[in-house]
């Protein structure tokens, strides 16, 4: 066991694997990445990222000699190295648990999971690492597996729906678990083929642990001699159930299983397809048979469920949406371009090489009603508009893709799983302004989303979509990959352009917009990543097909992030105008648990809680600004009445308060003095007049912010104390109605104790007497409210109840 | 030419001038911190915010353009209180004192921690000159004084106080030859009373900030009660840890919170540890705690490719102003420390000398 271990490393703290490195390695590898990536001041952030995936970390002599073989100075190359948080100056673990701290993993208890690894890692405010040096915990802003919340990451592994006492399982399974390598693509053409298997390999079903079943259906295809084709497809949006596992057999009937276990595949691939060797054949019908009669699982696992029944839930989720972005999700494999292109893609992006000039695209794009999907709703036509007016040595194209609001992860999917849609999308947008430049701007959190990008990129070079002539015309068009260092306030474009530029991502005031003056001063157009894969079904279709969808002011459809407690979560393309409660009720079939729902979060650090009471609000972005909250870029977490408003309020401001990127006065300071003020009253101390000032104070920094990351940031503070005021009150009472916040709370024993002991067991900090056959007690003055007995106990025996009652 | 208003008043002026320029030549006063003309607009510092009440939106005048049909608002109540508050804020955060507590005692108001550092320098005679200048009288007020000065000073939390009374009869003596203080008229003694100046305060001096401010003293060995020759003046005067803000009449956020009456905050954030730090080749001192961000030092020697200079390092609440991290502070700013010093809108840059 890894514990024995790493107790026994406790006494020889010193024995560490990872050599510290010699000053003529670190120049040798500085000088390897400098000869590849350039010498220019741009290109210190992928220099500091390169430096970093060799040595683990950024010693200061790597920082010094990157300054003199450059042309870096020492003041920029310590103002970018601080400013990112990806770059670390001291070394870290060998392997990385990441923790995601995004909105529904907060709501779902990844306080309480960050707080057991670092006890059971012995990790503390002193050192990073563990003793052995193994382990080191970062705590991230979110992964983007929301459905599967609370995620926690180790290297490339996650686990999902992680519990605060399973901490120690998860760590000896990731030191137990080697990589296993197989080749997916092996199939006999000349042989028929038995079947095809899609598998979703979009982040959440990875997280859910699709490549185990991929690797058990490898197995099996060669155990019984299987000719299946194995279709690796991106997200369906079903995140909540991964995975998710399609069979279409040789008779092109499609079946689809949801949940999915390593055990199972066996199971269903044989329901489907039927070996091909009769001696297997008929022992797979003997041992079938047997076990039916001799397990009860069989009978009611999902197996054995009529097809109607297994899907219905399914086709409920999926019923309500309208794919535009997403269209074709869970058939078509993101890295295959081939299939792209035969189910109609790259024609909109000929139609417009071919038959339409500059200014009627724009126009289709001003008519259709498109708004930017990134959280403004700028009009995306006056956008591309200003772009093809204004004039430029050279104009650029870039896609946002820094989604940072934690509980959003739809341009990750999107880039994911239609990486050649984005790409389409952001062609047409360089061709109808005029730009021969291409830049994708993705964070450094969705390695996935990169990988499959370049691949994408480079299919589309070597088929010559991409290059000097675009599909045989005059237009030329090359698009590069930057990979964003960690900073949410990149998300801003004049932010993010500083950042291309390898500056601090610090916003500057505008006008000057990037559309007239951005990257290197040049025209530089900035889209969302769902707006641009927008653009290829507005060509294609037209305009008014678009605009026929939604409401007045808000056209066609928007992706959203559907998390927190909600039975059915997942990634959902909605037409604008349905209400918050058609999307809860009968796209995520309700609040999860039988809890009552108390509020819909929307929008992430920039929205706000909007009430039960205004669930009927369509989604629009006027409407949603008029609520107070906000489109943002699409996250939704559903509360229930176990959260707590000033909980979620004090969440948002830590968020805010560290990516603020600490420029202008009312940001960088206001946000302390909210979170200060909103900290006290999470533990009872603030008075009824604070919460006046609070208000004051959240009205100068809305006024007072230089960018939006500023002026939003006090939405939900404000939305708190519109709707659920009387909870803020509460607060200054002592009294957290909802039971969340610790400092309001203990935890107590009742009566239905049976005396199991396991709650004793399993307290960490051993507050419960170990009392057999006794009703068992907390010692209030140890207790850390960590949780774990009351998800232990059997009984549901102890709760938690306010402390000042 | 784009038509516009300020507070109601129509103007017209060339496309791409900035609404503080413009203000500025139509007569009106917007107070700035973190601008200068000639280097690159920043806006962090937010006092110079105005109103367009087209818009309704409060927008940075020193980066913001003018634009056609804008309804400016300058000096409207909504404007000065956000300013106000923008001064609040990063007063909150500036952890200073703008007058040492020796000075603030003083009856005479003499300027002690300054005489203190002429005293350092030998110049003996500006030391007497200062004294003598502050009250505008030929007589030294120390010798009627209980010396409340000493039982103020911050050095008596250390080992003892400076002997400030001492030191400054002696200079007075060695400097005038004469001991007038019989002649001292008892009703001339009250000065007249100065209008109440903005202050920074900090209450309590932290233990940590106490280690930084010792930074600047001379050894405990250097001391000595009894003035008696100009070495021991010297070397007393050197035990001083120089509590009051050497910039404390050229601060401009000392004139704009005097100017919009903001109260000094009460509890103040300390955004990153307390530390005072000396360039020792060219007794340039940065106090990070004096620092109110605005990068004005650091846009300043951007084009410096030739000598380490300033940089901002970290992000959000606790990004600071910095040497960086591959240099030493004594090997920043060799040839320009004068201009930033010059350039701070505050205290937080200064010369030990």
């Amino acid at each position: 066991m890894y514990f024995k271990k790493l107790k026994e490393t406790n006494i020889h703290a010193s024995s560490c694997d990872c050599q510290p490195t010699s000053v003529q390695n670190i120049f040798s590898v500085v000088d390897e990445v400098v000869a590849f990536a350039g010498r220019e001041p741009e290109k210190v952030i992928l220099i500091l990222q390169e430096v970093q995936k060799r040595l683990n970390y950024l010693p200061s002599e790597a920082l010094k000699y990157i300054c003199k073989v450059t042309e870096i100075t020492p003041g920029q190359i310590s103002g970018v190295s601080t400013f990112y948080s990806q770059f670390r100056h001291i070394p870290s673990g060998k392997h990385t648990i990441k923790i995601c701290s995004g909105t529904a993993c907060h709501v779902k208890g990844a306080p309480l999971i960050s707080d057991a690894f670092k006890r059971v890692l012995k990790i503390d405010e002193t050192r990073n690492s563990s003793p052995d040096n193994l382990f080191s915990i970062e705590e991230v802003a979110c992964l983007g597996c929301c459905t599967l919340a609370p995620v926690v990451q180790i290297d490339e592994k996650t686990y999902g729906h992680v519990k605060p006492t399973q901490t120690e399982e998860i760590i000896s399974d990731f030191l137990n678990s080697g990589n296993k390598s197989f080749s997916l693509f092996e199939i006999d053409e000349n042989k028929d083929i038995d079947a095809e298997i899609r598998i979703g390999l979009g982040s959440c079903c990875v997280a859910g642990g699709s490549k185990e079943i991929l690797s058990e259906i490898v197995d099996l295809k060669k155990k019984y001699n299987l000719n299946i084709r194995l279709k690796p497809v991106g997200c369906v949006g079903v995140c909540n159930q991964t995975p998710l596992l399609e069979i279409v057999s040789r008779e092109n009937v499609h079946s689809r299983y949801t949940n999915v276990s390593k055990h199972q595949v066996e199971e269903i691939l044989l329901k489907h397809i039927i070996p091909r060797s009769l001696n297997k054949r008929i022992k797979h019908k003997i041992y079938d048979f047997v076990d039916t009669f001799l397990s009860d699982d069989k009978l009611t696992s999902q197996i054995n469920i009529p097809t109607e029944q297994r899907e219905k839930y399914l086709n409920n989720f999926l019923n309500y949406q309208v794919h535009l972005a997403t269209i074709n999700s869970g058939i078509v494999t993101p890295d295959s371009y081939d299939e792209y292109v035969m189910l109609g893609g790259f024609e909109a992006l000929k139609k417009c090489l071919n038959q339409l000039d500059k200014n009627s695209i724009v126009e289709i794009i001003t008519k259709s009603g498109l708004r930017g999907r990134g959280g403004a709703g700028f009009p995306t036509g006056k956008k591309w508009n200003i772009s093809m007016m204004t004039k430029g040595d050279a104009k650029y194209v870039v896609c946002n893709g820094d989604e940072g609001d934690p509980g959003a992860f739809m341009d990750r999917m999107l880039l994911e799983s239609f990486p050649y849609r984005v790409i389409e999308g952001m062609m047409i947008a360089a061709y109808a302004t005029g730009a021969n430049e291409g830049i994708f701007y993705i964070r450094a959190e969705y390695p996935l989303a990169v990988t499959r990008v370049k691949n994408a990129l480079k299919h589309c070079y070597e088929n010559g979509i991409l290059g000097d002539h675009v599909s045989g015309s005059e237009f030329k068009f090359n698009i590069k990959i930057f990979e964003g260092a960690g900073a949410f306030v990149c998300g801003e474009e004049t932010a993010l352009i500083y950042s291309l530029e390898g500056k601090r991502g610090t916003p500057h005031l505008r006008p000057p917009y990037p559309v007239v003056k951005g990257y290197k001063g040049q025209p530089t157009l900035v889209n969302n990543v769902e707006t641009l894969s927008l653009v290829p079904w507005i060509i294609a279709n037209g305009a008014e097909a678009f605009n026929s969808i939604g409401t007045e002011k808000s056209k066609g459809t928007k992706v959203f992030a559907l998390a927190g407690k909600i039975s059915k979560g997942g990634l959902i393309e909605v037409p604008m105008g349905i209400t918050i409660r058609e999307i809860i009720e009968k796209i995520g079939d309700g609040v999860a648990d039988g809890r009552t729902f108390k509020a819909v979060q929307i929008g992430g650090p920039s929205g706000g809680c909007i009430p039960v009471s205004e669930a009927d609000t369509p989604i629009d972005y006027e409407e949603l600004t008029k609520m107070g909250a906000m489109m943002g870029s699409g996250g939704m977490v559903v509360l229930d009445d176990s959260d707590c408003m000033v909980d979620m309020a004090k969440y948002f401001l830590t968020f805010t308060h560290k990516q603020s990127c600490g420029k202008c006065t009312f940001c960088r300071i206001g946000t302390k003095q909210m979170l200060n003020i909103i900290t006290r009253l999470s533990e009872g101390k603030a008075t009824l007049v604070e919460i006046d000032d609070l208000e004051k104070l959240c009205k100068s920094v809305k006024d007072g912010s230089l960018c939006g990351l500023g002026k939003t940031s006090p939405n939900p503070v404000l939305t708190g104390l519109r709707y659920f005021r009387e909870e803020y009150e509460a607060h200054t009472r002592g009294i957290c109605p909802a039971k969340k916040c610790k400092d309001l709370i203990k935890y107590v024993v009742t009566d239905k104790c049976t005396g199991c002991t396991k709650c004793s067991q399993d307290c960490p900090v051993k507050a419960i007497p170990f009392k057999p056959y006794e009703k068992h007690d907390i010692d209030q003055l140890i207790c850390t409210k960590c949780d774990n007995c009351r998800i232990v106990c059997p009984e549901n025996a102890i709760e938690i109840v306010s402390l000042n009652d | 030419m784009i038509k516009f208003k300020i507070n109601n008043t129509d103007y017209e002026t060339q496309e791409g001038s900035t609404i503080l320029n413009v203000a500025k030549r139509a007569g009106f006063n917007i107070p700035t911190l973190c601008y200068k003309e000639g280097l690159p607009h920043y806006s962090s510092c937010m006092v110079c915010m105005v109103k367009d009440n087209r818009t309704n939106n409060f927008i940075p005048s020193c980066s913001a353009l003018v634009q056609e049909g804008m309804d400016i608002d300058i000096s409207g109540d909504e404007v000065i209180s956000l300013r106000s508050k923008a001064l609040e804020l990063l007063l909150s955060e500036h952890r200073a004192e703008c007058e040492a507590p020796c000075r603030v005692v003083c009856p005479a108001g003499y300027d002690i921690p300054l005489m203190n550092r002429l005293i350092t320098e030998n110049d003996f005679e500006g030391a007497v000159r200062l004294s003598l200048e502050a009250t505008k009288e030929s007589v030294l007020h120390c010798f009627e004084c209980k010396a409340y000065c000493e039982n103020a000073c911050r050095r008596k939390k250390v080992d003892i106080q400076v002997s400030i009374r001492n030191l400054q009869m002696f200079i007075y003596e060695s400097h005038t030859q004469k001991r007038t203080g019989d002649a001292l008229d008892k009703k001339q003694n009250k000065t007249d009373k100065k209008p109440r100046r903005f202050e920074s305060r900090i209450g309590k001096m932290e233990l940590s900030e106490q280690k930084e401010w010792l930074k600047e003293c001379s050894e405990i060995l250097k001391r000595s009660v009894n003035i008696t020759d100009r070495n021991s003046a010297s070397g007393e005067a050197e035990s001083c840890m120089h509590c009051d803000c050497r910039a404390k009449d050229n601060c401009k956020l000392r004139d704009l919170s005097q100017e919009y009456s903001v109260k000094d905050p009460k509890d103040k954030l300390v955004n990153s540890p307390i530390v005072k730090k000396i360039n020792h080749n060219t007794g340039l001192i940065f106090e990070n705690a004096k620092c109110i961000k605005c990068g004005l030092c650091v846009r300043l020697c951007e084009d410096l490719n030739e000598e380490p200079a300033l940089c901002f390092i970290h992000r959000g609440f606790v990004s600071i102003i910095s040497e960086p991290l591959t240099e030493d502070f004594d090997n920043v700013l060799k040839t320009r420390s004068n201009e930033v010093i010059e350039i701070c809108p505050t205290g937080a840059l200064s010369k030990m000398k």
